[in-house]
């Protein structure tokens, strides 16, 4: 943590709320694309994102300033992640029924490989669906490991576990992103 | 180490993810085993993959007018805490309130202590008189240790714990 943020996180807790806003404004970015990778949804990215950051100034007094501010709201908007996750996800698992029951495009046209006319964005859009294979917490673990590029410990840290958790995870994770990907797009594969 | 280990271990040394006396062993057999090393190699495929269809995807971002009714949201909340630090609401004891809440401390933790005493002092018993011996004076003995492996990832935790089994420590 830098000199900046712990005079304005000093300045937040001596009762200038204003100084809140030139705090949290470098990580606004870092941290709505987080909850969206968590998430996989804009709407609840947003939610997500706005209730850890107003969480966040709630609880400023017991940030311990040791630690790295970026990786505390971190913390926060995974919790955040997670908590909407565990309230939306009966909702979710009829949704998730009717797509699965639904024709795959993605996969169809996948097997047809790029000749068929399947463009750049379609097939990034492939890739990150083979996010939905995974558990929440190998999606936290996957997201913050390589896709935020934390290490594991700083992983472990965010995420509240042992850094053997992390890495059971992770494997975990890996494995069933490289197994969708030979699945469902199996050109990419064939590409190599 | 045989490719059957290797292979556990492949989704984290595709990331440089495992501790490096392991990843030495690993990457010497990958050296010398094209099979594993063509699996490697696929594994970090998927992943850079991964990476780069995450980077050039677009992430939603804030709009300036919603970015500004958050940061209201925040003064709000700070207004409405009677402007004590950071919207922190700090609870604000008034005396009477203070000294009930003493009061009530002090009886219980007088009734805990008469509920929860200590237990009473242990009589001696020789070896012979015990079945198992957990505990000794040997110190080697007051030491217990319990090794986990995950059979996905092949990874193992050795977690130790004293003789009263309370939790000392990992080692992965």
């Amino acid at each position: 943590m830098n000199e900046t943020e712990r005079e304005l996180i000093t300045m937040v807790l001596s009762g200038r709320s204003e100084a809140f806003e030139p705090l949290v404004t470098p990580y606004r970015g870092p941290i709505l694309a987080l909850a969206y990778r968590l998430t996989r949804d804009r709407e609840d990215a947003r939610e997500v994102a706005q209730e850890a950051l107003l969480k966040a100034f709630r609880s400023l007094g017991r940030f311990d300033v040791s630690r790295s501010f970026r990786n505390w709201l971190f913390q926060i908007a995974a919790n955040e992640a997670r908590d909407r996750y565990r309230k939306r996800s009966r909702e979710r698992a009829a949704f998730d029924e009717l797509v699965d029951r639904a024709p795959s495009a993605t996969t169809g046209s996948a097997a047809a490989g790029p000749e068929a006319g399947r463009d750049r964005q379609e097939l990034r859009a492939g890739i990150m669906r083979s996010l939905a294979a995974l558990s929440p917490r190998e999606r936290e673990v996957f997201v913050l490991r390589d896709l935020e590029e934390l290490d594991i410990r700083e992983t472990s840290r965010v995420l509240g576990c042992s850094a053997i958790s992390v890495r059971v995870n992770l494997s975990t994770a890996r494995r069933k992103i490289r197994d969708a990907i030979r699945r469902d797009l199996p050109h990419l594969e064939e590409k190599r | 180490m045989t490719c059957r280990k290797v292979r556990k271990l492949i989704p984290l040394i595709a990331g440089d993810d495992l501790r490096p006396g392991l990843a030495r062993a690993v990457r010497a057999h990958i050296d010398a085993c094209p099979r594993c090393r063509a699996e490697l190699e696929g594994f970090r495929a998927a992943l850079a993959e991964v990476k780069s269809a995450a980077k050039a995807e677009g992430v939603p971002e804030w709009g300036e007018g919603e970015w500004k009714a958050l940061m209201a949201r925040v003064a709000a909340e700070a207004k409405k805490a009677g402007g004590s630090a950071g919207g922190v609401a700090v609870p604000s004891f008034k005396p009477r309130w203070a000294a009930a809440s003493a009061l009530g401390a002090v009886i219980g933790l007088a009734i805990l202590s008469v509920l929860f005493r200590g237990p009473s002092p242990r009589p001696e018993r020789t070896p012979g008189e015990i079945g198992m011996v957990i505990a000794s004076d040997n110190p080697r003995q007051d030491r217990i240790a319990i090794i986990m492996v995950s059979p996905e990832s092949g990874l193992q935790v050795v977690w130790f714990l004293d003789k009263n089994f309370d939790f000392k420590g990992e080692q992965e």
